[in-house]
């Protein structure tokens, strides 16, 4: 995976011999269960009504399952070095297409498919732009973001769309299989298996991380970097389509406000996970876990009695915090405590801030 | 390239060279702030054409009061821009400022004179967190940025509780609404200071000149013997304060808060856009505040023209969207000496190749 061209050390034993990207893995593994055992030890409503109620594990799914599939979407094109700010609005338009194509007479199902096909069409005018005129993808997204918001508020008229068949709200919203696993966990989870493949286990994959890594490389190695790059913006809006249409089917209603606020936490899940946001290195796992650490969080800090708005800052600074202990871990990868304060204190010049050239 | 002469053949596209075969007028706007005047006033006059009750005096000074909140937060997000960085925070700052301001303006009946310290206080604070983030715990702006956005939101709702402001004193009112004379409202006034304070210090200080010399290649101003992490640190604080005054002006243009202002209306991507439509790249070490505070108020003119046009107003973040991407359209033709003809046919162009994207494209 990490394909970084580190001259090769000696083996180190422990934690120590691990490569950056499996011990922030271990590191995720670790939060995720300290963060559900002190749930579960200190807040006694955590588990609620037991496994099968709305009120437990994973019940509380219904509250993030569709923020973490949007991650994944963006986690590929952060992967390829790109940043997509679009996916929240898109998440809302095509929630918006969706219940408008509905109640123009089309079956539900039929018009799910249609809506995020569209989207992955738009994610390809997109990578399109960004690619043909080689501009810069966080602008180009941005400029997305604020015409596809504009297109789902003039769709969707002065009353959004609600009254969503009940078949559709409970397979992609709110229903569970047995009274005990949700849809929505079923459909994350065939997602989730599909990005590890895609990005861990194919050939596009393995040309996405290069092309995140290093374009130049990757160029001269006979990958065609436009390409991918189109790629991962068609796979991350047919991911944020997918994701609107659980947001649809979880609120029964169609909205283009819906979408926006969920792209912030699926940046920073993305961030959280371990993927590096100049791209080519992370692992999707991280991903995974990180959007389930950052999910249950906000319930588990509500149900301890802790306000809504102590838990967004909470998640910035969980946020900052593991950034910062993650960047000093992997410089420091490979070296002791004496080594870096023989270096700190020697002779040797001062290093130099983080520019392009010395990041990675 | 259409007057290339042959004896120039293939020397590349430069500045210098430019400078000699394009004729005054394409000079002229080929710099991206004459043409933004243009442009506002082409938006301008057809809006009044079609509808004269945009030109009267009252409209203008709205139209100029409202758009300094957004110019004086573009301003600082420019001086970030040039260091090669980003804030998305701003909006955060702002509503921290203008929620803090709010409150002592309505239950204490705090005078203007004494928060507006206050406000450049709050603001140079939450930025210099910003800068030292960006600089100590090297991580990359946008993500520092997007977790003290959340953070600073917090802090904001946290101040207001359950409560807004929705009564300040008459004096706030005054400075945000009325004219100081004729068509030119009070709100101008730090509008403009800010961005000519901002213009000279950026054109004729050694850290202006610096933060220029960082954005271009901090290998070589650290070598050249600049303090790069003093300058980055300081570029964020700036624009920090900045996004403080942006608060109290939001404060007493709107004359209520609350712990939503701001983030509601995303006002942090409306100042990433201006600063870039005004010619600021994300690339760093190019751009200026002028072009900025022309492109916000451009920005306004051009939303509050689609209203009076009588395109519905859910089309106005569209209309900026558009805008957007002409932009940096526009900013490929400006700088790369090429048409515009090949700008557009983007890689299928014969000609001087404008840059090679493969190695530049990872952002910081």
């Amino acid at each position: 995976m990490n394909i970084a061209t580190q001259p090769p050390k000696p083996a180190r034993r422990g934690l120590r011999g691990l490569d950056t990207n499996t011990r922030w893995l271990l590191s995720l593994v670790g939060i995720l269960a300290g963060e559900l055992l002190y749930f579960n030890l200190a807040v006694s409503s955590f588990w609620g009504g037991g496994w099968g109620s709305s009120n437990s594990l994973l019940g509380y799914g219904e509250y993030f399952l569709f923020t973490s599939m949007m991650s994944l979407g963006v986690m590929f094109v952060i992967f390829a070095g790109d940043i997509d700010l679009s996916v929240g609005a898109m998440s809302g338009f095509a929630g918006v297409m969706m219940a408008e194509f509905h109640l123009g007479g089309m079956n539900i199902w039929l018009a799910v498919v249609l809506s995020v096909l569209l989207c992955a069409v738009i994610g390809l005018i997109q990578g399109l732009i960004i690619t043909f005129f080689k501009l810069e993808s966080l602008l180009v997204t941005l400029a997305g973001w604020f015409i596809l918001q504009s297109a789902a508020v003039a769709w969707e008229g002065p009353v959004p769309p609600y009254n969503l068949p009940s078949g559709f709200e409970s397979a992609l919203g709110t229903g569970t299989i047995a009274g005990t696993v949700p849809n929505q966990l079923i459909v994350f989870t065939v997602l989730a298996v599909l990005a590890t493949l895609i990005v861990h286990r194919s050939r596009f994959g393995r040309q996405l991380v290069l092309v995140g890594h290093n374009r130049d490389a990757a160029a001269y190695a006979g990958v065609r970097v436009s390409v991918t790059r189109i790629r991962a913006f068609v796979l991350s809006a047919t991911f944020a389509a997918i994701a609107g249409m659980c947001v649809a089917a979880t609120y029964g209603t169609a909205r283009d406000d819906l979408g926006p606020t969920l792209l912030l936490p699926a940046i920073t899940a993305v961030v959280l996970g371990g993927v590096d946001i100049f791209g080519g290195a992370g692992l999707v796992p991280g991903v995974i876990l990180a959007s389930f650490i950052l999910g249950w969080l906000t319930p588990g800090l509500l149900q301890d009695g802790v306000s809504d708005t102590w838990t967004s800052i909470a998640i910035g600074i969980l946020l900052l915090g593991s950034l910062t202990v993650k960047g000093m871990s992997d410089r420091n990868q490979g070296t002791t405590l004496r080594e870096r304060l023989r270096a700190r204190l020697g002779s040797d010049p001062p290093s130099l801030p983080p520019t392009p050239a010395n990041t990675t | 390239m259409t007057g290339i002469s042959p004896s120039l053949g293939p020397t590349p596209a430069g500045p210098a060279s430019d400078r000699q075969r394009v004729s005054a007028s394409r000079r002229l706007l080929r710099q991206r702030e004459p043409l933004l005047v243009v442009l506002t006033l082409a938006v301008f006059l057809v809006t009044f054409a079609v509808n004269s009750g945009f030109g009267t005096s009252g409209n203008i000074s709205f139209l100029l009061a409202d758009a300094m909140p957004l110019a004086i937060l573009a301003v600082g997000q420019t001086i970030v821009c040039i260091v090669r960085g980003i804030d998305l925070s701003v909006a955060s700052i702002l509503g921290v400022a203008a929620v803090s301001t709010g409150f002592l303006a309505q239950d204490h009946n705090a005078s203007v004179w004494l928060m507006l310290p206050l406000a450049l206080a709050i603001g140079t604070c939450l930025g210099l967190v910003n800068g030292l983030f960006v600089v100590f715990a090297r991580i990359p702006p946008i993500i520092v940025t997007l977790g003290t956005l959340i953070v600073y939101q917090g802090i904001q709702l946290l101040i207001c509780g359950s409560q807004t402001v929705v009564t300040v004193p008459t004096s706030y009112i005054t400075l945000g609404n009325r004219n100081l004379f004729s068509d030119i409202p009070y709100m101008l006034v730090p509008g403009l200071v800010v961005t000519v304070v901002m213009a000279i210090v950026l054109r004729r200080t050694s850290w202006g000149r610096s933060l220029y010399a960082v954005g271009s290649n901090a290998d070589a101003a650290f070598r050249a013997g600049i303090r790069v992490n003093a300058v980055l640190v300081s570029a964020y604080t700036v624009c920090g304060m900045l996004a403080g005054l942006g608060g109290l002006a939001f404060l007493v243009h709107y004359d209520s808060a609350n712990g939503q202002s701001g983030i509601e209306t995303n006002i942090q991507l409306w100042s990433i856009a201006a600063a870039l439509i005004g010619g600021t790249t994300l690339t760093g070490g190019k751009g200026g505040v002028v072009g900025s505070f022309i492109a916000a108020l451009f920005l306004e003119v051009t939303i509050e023209a689609v209203i009076v046009l009588g395109v519905p107003q859910v089309w106005d973040s569209a209309a900026v969207g558009i805008l957007l991407l002409a932009a940096i359209l526009a900013d490929r033709y400006q700088t790369s000496g090429i048409s515009l003809r090949q700008a557009l046919a983007g890689p299928f162009h014969r000609g001087p190749q404008f840059g090679h994207e493969h190695g530049t494209g990872r952002r910081r």
